[in-house]
């Protein structure tokens, strides 16, 4: 898999890795039991400290994403957890703010945007029943 | 464990009654990476040159390996490698002329890491000094500065002068050997996308003395901004009293104020101890906070 980090980005370079380590679990691009690329290697070819590198896997190792085994490497978990509710909360959290201030900025009022939620969420409701059908893919 | 390297209340001055160091302390254990940061003019080059044994400090002392490099200086070379922030390698010689005088003097000389680093680079080993390139340059003492093996690597400014492309290579090139080797090095940058890649640690000078000297994830984790307007807290003062605040100054409508904390924590602690409107707290890239903890008026108090 390829990983990305840019050190002028808001997040520390280790949890750039674990971000996008943690959602390439999540959105099925890696796969459990799959095995990762070394400190070493994943140092070289990001071009970063390999200690940085070693901080972000430890970190996602204590949150169950992967497991090291000793002489063997790294791997995905056989049952990482779901993205975790606490970082699902302040994604939501930040969207909720910038609907908000997008709104206010349109001439929108508070009542104007629940008006607008509820009417998406009615949309959303027809289309899940017209999707029951097919199924989604949502494991893998 | 010893340091690989310790300064020791350091002090030198080039001019009587302005010194450039004035009680530099702190030291590099073995296999870190440390970035030594300052404005133009805040004592690096000087520092780096007193552990080279290249300048005598005025007070304090300097030890690599617990050894003095004005006492002792070729135990200490044996053991350290150095590149310097300009060219010094003799323009007429070619690279393997220089190969074979660095092989002369360090009987740990490691031949294979020799070609490889040769390899990499795509050095010529016949090509003259004087016709390389400026990377080709740096990268040529790079080389003979590392295949000796040293425990402490020593660059000043490896980055400058250099293009984007070169600049990343030689990065690659000092992350392979810190991977190979596990050398503790110590350089300093202007550059701080590079220190936060290759660094474990950053100290700061200014003003002759260590300003900060932390761990770079906590300093990205631990430290913050707090934009405050100016026209609910007129006192800068009063900013600065506050726990943990580290530096305020103007920047247009606002103080803008470093503290120690993670930036949720601050605006509680603010809300809390501030009479003041609109305070927003946010985190720093390395970069915003050289130019908030330095920047604005020159040589900054805290």
């Amino acid at each position: 898999m390829q990983l990305f980090v840019n050190p002028s980005d808001e997040l520390p370079l280790y949890r750039q890795i674990m971000r996008q380590i943690s959602e390439a679990i999540a959105g099925g691009r890696l796969k459990n039991g799959e095995k990762l690329a070394s400190h070493r290697e994943l140092s070289e070819q990001l071009v970063i400290a390999p200690l940085t590198v070693k901080k972000a896997y430890d970190e996602l190792e204590l949150l169950g994403f992967i497991e090291t085994q000793r002489g063997r490497g790294t791997f995905v978990s056989d049952t990482p957890p779901r993205a975790s509710r606490r970082e699902q909360a302040e994604q939501m959290q930040e969207t909720a703010r910038r609907l908000l201030s997008q709104a206010y900025l349109a001439g929108l009022r508070f009542p104007d945007v629940v008006k607008l939620l509820k009417e998406a969420d009615r949309e959303l409701g027809l289309q899940r029943d017209r999707d029951q059908g097919p199924g989604k893919k949502e494991s893998t | 464990m010893t340091p690989v390297l310790e300064f020791e209340n350091i002090a030198r001055s080039y001019k009587r009654g302005s010194p450039v160091l004035n009680g530099v302390t702190f030291s590099v254990s073995e296999g870190e990476v440390v970035g030594l940061l300052g404005r133009n003019g805040s004592g690096k080059t000087t520092l780096i040159r007193i552990a080279m044994g290249m300048l005598f400090p005025h007070a304090g002392s300097v030890h690599a390996f617990g050894v003095s490099p004005t006492k002792d200086p070729v135990a200490v070379k044996l053991r350290v490698g150095y590149v310097a922030e300009e060219q010094v390698l003799p323009g007429g010689a070619s690279i393997a002329e220089l190969i074979a005088f660095h092989r002369y003097l360090f009987p740990s000389w490691d031949a294979p890491l020799e070609r490889q680093l040769l390899d990499r680079f795509g050095l010529q080993a016949g090509a003259k000094i004087k016709h390389l390139s400026k990377g080709e340059a740096r990268q040529a003492a790079l080389l003979l500065a590392v295949c000796h093996r040293p425990e402490l690597l020593i660059l000043d400014e490896p980055a400058g002068g250099l293009d984007a492309a070169a600049r990343r290579e030689f990065l690659e090139a000092s992350i392979m050997l810190l991977n190979r080797e596990g050398t503790a090095i110590l350089f300093s940058s202007h550059y701080m996308a590079d220190v936060e890649r290759i660094g474990g640690r950053a100290v700061l000078l200014d003003g002759g003395k260590v300003r900060l000297d932390r761990d770079l994830i906590d300093l990205r984790e631990r430290v913050c901004l707090a934009m405050v307007p100016q026209a609910s807290a007129p006192d800068a003062a009063r900013i600065e009293r506050t726990p943990g605040c580290m530096r305020v100054h103007a920047v247009s409508d606002q103080w803008h104020a470093v503290f120690e904390g993670a930036p949720d924590e601050v605006q509680r602690q603010l809300a809390s101890s501030l009479p003041a409107n609109g305070v927003r707290c946010i985190p720093l890239s390395l970069e915003e906070l050289f130019v908030e903890l330095l920047g604005g008026r020159k040589g900054g108090q805290s």
